[in-house]
């Protein structure tokens, strides 16, 4: 097991593509850490750069703290299970799970050993005898992730191993790799595009954009605390509502947010925050699951008028498309108790949990920061 | 009637095909058996059937010797291209050596009419003493099969094999072991198919043997037209040595037809 350093990593291509740009990040021994982002934004890069299957333009890659830039992947001693799984298709099984510890000179009695306790542990032991082209998907995705258990490495890596299964099986993989990584205890780095996979199976989640690192954090922390609008907008179905809104002084230091039509007073906790940019405009955040049908305290929520536009009805739960009684901005997504039903057009008012407001700078498209939970 | 017509017409229409293919080797095999004035009896004559002229071939013409040497140079020149072309590809298709440049470089000595080739060819042998000489054609041979058949493999080693060579190499392979272990047995099918490809190139190779081969050294393909003499066409012992020199071609058939057709379907990484 060990810890992976990257220090101001950065990869750019013979065409000049910056794919990695001077990215830093400590992932700590036996930590699952996920790295994720929108297709092109350098995730899978990184995760190349660390197997050494892609060299570094500049910056420093530690494996348990040994320099590996120049060390070839052969003797990084970690194991990577790609999205198209790349088992070798003229092997069997065994002979798959084999290949790399037979390549080690690990003796046979010990390849036997080390295959016989992985096949059990994945459920594998009646395919040892088949060809790859013999299995399913999730068959297929199993040995893959064997042949990566049994030769015991350093650290996992796993290049969206889950996006080629369908539905089902990706969620009952996502448990097992949970309970695996719970089990084993090695460093797992795992890139998805999938922010469920990343809020479920993450200890900590790097969220990454046209090759740079912009929040890296445990989920719940990058859930509750987007560091700017890219975040709040990527993790979550629906996402973060974002609207265009200014913050305005009401007098004896106390704010508003003011939206067409709309106005949120701030919580007294976040007043000093928020005080310097008064007048000035924002981008507001407001999470759907955070519109409740019932007022709350009034110093706690804010009424907010709504016109229907659209209702999905999931089954636990009903997604209310709505637009702001003026009619103005984009589209608000609200999470709405599983019996609640609006038509078309009709107008509502929901009551916002003002503890739960984010504003973020709309030139910049950071959170303007404030204290976390008031 | 609508169906038994749709099951019979393609039946109809491939019999015809087939006779049309067919009837060339028929008639060989025809005169093979007969005697030159029988063959060219209009309309067509069985006449008395033997086997004189298989008896002929070998007795009157140096027939063992011509196989032979067709033989020996198919397999030679095939046994020294696989190996080379296999490592063209694989360096093309993976570390894109030379760029495209090369590539087309490489095709490009393929898209010249081979008369051209075969005068300086000839000019070289002549140079370095090797005129008349089966190495003379082995190499003429490699100077076609190299190319065509490092063409034809790059394919095998692109796309999901970059993905398998990657795992081999992260399991702890070198990139000659990830090459030897990995890269060439996943691209089996598509190399044995080179390799039949190119056997048989050589073996219908024509026009370097006849001029770069001397008395002892032609092969088939020449041998066979040195029976079109002055004194007129020798077509009975013709279509017997024809007949003889297309059992190789026979016997390769069965492997043609399972590894060709896998080997040039791809996709046998999934």
């Amino acid at each position: 097991m060990a810890s992976i350093t990257l220090d101001k990593i950065t990869k750019v291509y013979p065409n000049d593509v910056t794919a990695v740009n001077g990215v830093s990040l400590d992932i700590r021994d036996g930590e699952f850490m996920i790295l994720l982002g929108p297709s092109g934004c350098g995730k899978s890069t990184t995760l190349r750069m660390i197997a050494g299957l892609e060299a570094i333009s500049s910056g420093d890659m530690l494996i348990g703290g040994r320099r590996v830039n120049d060390v070839d992947p052969a003797d990084r001693d970690i194991a990577i299970v790609f999205q198209n799984y790349a088992l070798y298709p003229h092997m069997t099984v065994a002979k798959n799970l084999a290949f790399g510890l037979k390549l080690r000179h690990v003796p046979a009695s010990e390849i036997e050993t080390r295959i016989n306790r992985v096949a059990a542990l994945l459920g594998i032991e009646p395919l040892l005898g088949r060809k790859p082209s013999q299995l399913s998907g999730g068959q297929r995705q199993r040995v893959a992730l064997g042949r990566a258990l049994v030769r015991e490495p350093q650290a996992f890596l796993l290049d969206e191993p889950l996006s080629n299964l369908d539905a089902t099986l990706r969620s009952s993989m996502r448990t097992e790799l949970i309970k695996l990584h719970h089990t084993l205890g090695t460093t797992i780095v795992h890139v998805t595009h999938d922010q469920v996979e990343a809020m479920t199976m993450g200890e900590r989640i790097c969220i990454m954009k046209d090759g740079d690192i912009v929040q890296v954090g445990e989920p719940m922390e990058v859930y509750r605390n987007p560091a700017n609008t890219f975040v709040a907008s990527f993790l979550a179905t629906p996402p973060m509502n974002l609207l265009p809104g200014r913050i305005e002084s009401v007098g004896a230091g106390a704010l508003v947010v003011a939206m067409d039509g709309v106005a949120l007073p701030v919580p007294t906790a976040f007043q000093a925050a928020y005080a310097s940019h008064s007048g000035k405009p924002v981008i507001v955040g407001l999470r759907p699951e955070d519109f409740h049908l019932a007022a709350g305290d009034a110093a706690r929520t804010a009424p907010i008028d709504l016109v229907t536009i659209t209702t999905e009805v999931l089954g636990p739960e009903v997604i209310l498309v709505a637009n702001l009684a003026s009619g103005a901005g984009p589209e608000i997504h609200a999470r709405m108790p599983r019996d609640f039903r609006a038509k078309i057009g009709q107008p509502l008012t929901l009551h916002f949990d003002l503890a739960e407001i984010q504003l973020f700078d709309p030139e910049t498209t950071r959170v303007l920061p404030r204290p976390a939970h008031p | 009637m609508n169906r038994l017509a749709k099951k019979i017409v393609p039946h109809i229409i491939l019999t015809v095909f087939s006779l049309i293919i067919l009837m060339p080797l028929v008639w060989i095999v025809r005169v093979s058996l007969t005697d030159k004035l029988t063959a060219y009896k209009i309309p067509p004559e069985i006449g008395t059937l033997g086997l004189n002229n298989y008896v002929d071939i070998f007795e009157r013409f140096p027939f063992v010797t011509w196989f032979a040497n067709s033989f020996i140079i198919a397999i030679v020149s095939t046994a020294i291209a696989l190996p080379l072309a296999t490592a063209m590809a694989y360096s093309f298709a993976r570390l894109n050596t030379g760029g495209a440049l090369l590539r087309l470089g490489v095709l490009a000595s393929q898209m010249l009419p081979p008369i051209i080739l075969v005068l300086p060819l000839f000019g070289v042998f002549l140079f370095v003493g090797l005129t008349q000489s089966r190495v003379s054609l082995i190499v003429a041979h490699l100077s076609i099969s190299l190319p065509f058949l490092s063409w034809m493999l790059v394919s095998f080693f692109e796309g999901d094999m970059a993905r398998l060579e990657e795992a081999a190499r992260v399991d702890g392979a070198s990139r000659w072991q990830a090459f030897l272990l990995v890269a060439v047995p996943v691209a089996a099918p598509g190399i044995l198919a080179a390799g039949l490809l190119g056997f048989i190139l050589s073996w219908n190779e024509f026009l370097f043997v006849l001029v770069l081969s001397g008395p002892g050294t032609q092969t088939l393909p020449v041998g066979l037209a040195s029976l079109e003499t002055h004194a007129g066409v020798e077509i009975a012992p013709l279509a017997a040595a024809t007949v003889v020199s297309l059992l190789p071609v026979f016997a390769l058939l069965p492997f043609l037809r399972k590894h060709l057709i896998k080997g040039l379907s791809l996709g046998a990484l999934k």
